[in-house]
């Protein structure tokens, strides 16, 4: 090649060079921006994917406790329906007694009371108990889709079905999926 | 020549430049990659272990006071508990003070009941001791209250159940017990 074409892909080469290299920059900016803003989505779905899971199992756990303590009652006490929606009343009312239990099987798990402090400052406690009271059925929770009946009639407790609790398997419920892996999109 | 060598040195330039650009989102992408892995693996880690053991716990809590309800339905003596023991928790069996007349059944150390019974019963050809007359069955372990339990029995020699239900009895009247002390089990914790 004589030199005119040397010349000519001198200049072009510094185009290209200017080219390529501001084409790096805005990139720069753009890629940094772009995974920034994909890992922070995709970490805080994750992350409120697996809070949002061990919280439900706290709710679930005070449900399922409270259950128990309503159960016990209703075949220790006095078989009325009063003393049932006293109970019931009672055992729901006593925000530190719940606490007190749930904090103290979560203790016999071995999770550090550090961890349920946190988990109970973002989900407090269960907002649900009895879930339903009509003609001398009512339905109590017992978990996440647990639910228990005690059916009365003139006053009396009739009967009681508390087999869901008994049989709860709490690992059925509460499992959570591992990460999906990342998109750059 | 000078230009020449320019234009080559430039041509490499852009070339290399080329590959970087290239190079350039996959960079990003190993790295956004890299702390998203991180983050979400040790999440994924801490709460799938809060899952599995409070889901174990519960399952352990379950047959416990899954226990302690038919107890209160359907025993009349201690050996109609340790019929039902079994029935719950296979390899676990209760332990009772005739002292007492107590059966303390311990599925783990957080999880036990305590029933209380009336009376002593001798077999009359056996010796065998037993309780009978259930009064009560004390569940302060399962609502988180394991302090507030009743006396507790120290007398060894009913460390198993059968020792006292099987195994003739000595002669002499069972040993007064000592008073248990009220011993003081775990504080609540605070919030």
């Amino acid at each position: 090649m004589d030199k005119k074409k040397f010349k000519i892909l001198m200049i072009v080469d510094i185009v290209l060079i200017i080219g390529i290299f501001s084409l790096m920059m805005v990139l720069k900016g753009q890629y940094n921006d772009q995974a920034q803003k994909t890992v922070k989505e995709q970490v805080d779905a994750y992350l409120e994917l697996s809070n949002g899971a061990v919280q439900d199992q706290w709710k679930a756990v005070d449900q399922y406790g409270m259950a128990w303590r309503l159960v016990y009652a209703s075949l220790t006490s006095a078989k009325t329906e009063a003393a049932f929606d006293a109970a019931v009343k009672a055992i729901e009312g006593d925000r530190d007694a719940r606490f007190k239990q749930l904090s103290y099987m979560y203790e016999a798990a071995g999770i550090p009371p550090q961890a349920q402090n946190s988990i109970y400052e973002k989900a407090g406690l269960a907002d649900k108990f009895l879930l339903k009271n009509e003609g001398g059925v009512k339905e109590v929770a017992c978990g996440k889709n647990c639910v228990i009946s005690f059916t009365f009639a003139k006053g009396k407790l009739k009967s009681s079905d508390y087999s869901a609790l008994a049989n709860y398997n709490m690992a059925d419920h509460f499992k959570l999926e591992a990460p999906a892996a990342y998109h750059f999109e | 020549m000078n230009v020449k060598n320019i234009s080559i040195a430039l041509t490499v330039l852009v070339i290399a430049l080329l590959a970087t650009l290239l190079m350039q989102k996959g960079s990003y992408v190993s790295q956004a990659t890299e702390h998203y892995t991180k983050t979400t693996t040790n999440s994924y880690k801490g709460a799938s272990k809060i899952i599995e053991y409070v889901n174990n716990s519960i399952d352990v809590n379950k047959g416990v006071w899954s226990l302690a309800c038919e107890v209160i339905q359907n025993v009349k003596t201690s050996q109609d508990q340790a019929r039902l023991e079994s029935k719950y928790f296979p390899s676990t069996k209760g332990s009772m003070s005739i002292a007492n007349m107590t059966r303390r059944f311990e599925a783990t150390g957080a999880y036990y009941i305590v029933s209380k019974f009336s009376k002593v019963e001798v077999d009359k050809k056996t010796e065998v001791k037993s309780l009978a007359g259930l009064v009560s069955v004390n569940v302060n372990a399962l609502v988180g209250n394991p302090g507030e339990e009743i006396a507790e029995e120290e007398e060894g020699e009913e460390g198993a159940e059968e020792a006292v239900e099987e195994a003739p009895a000595p002669k002499k009247a069972a040993k007064p017990a000592k008073a248990a002390k009220g011993k003081k089990g775990k504080k609540g914790k605070k919030r």
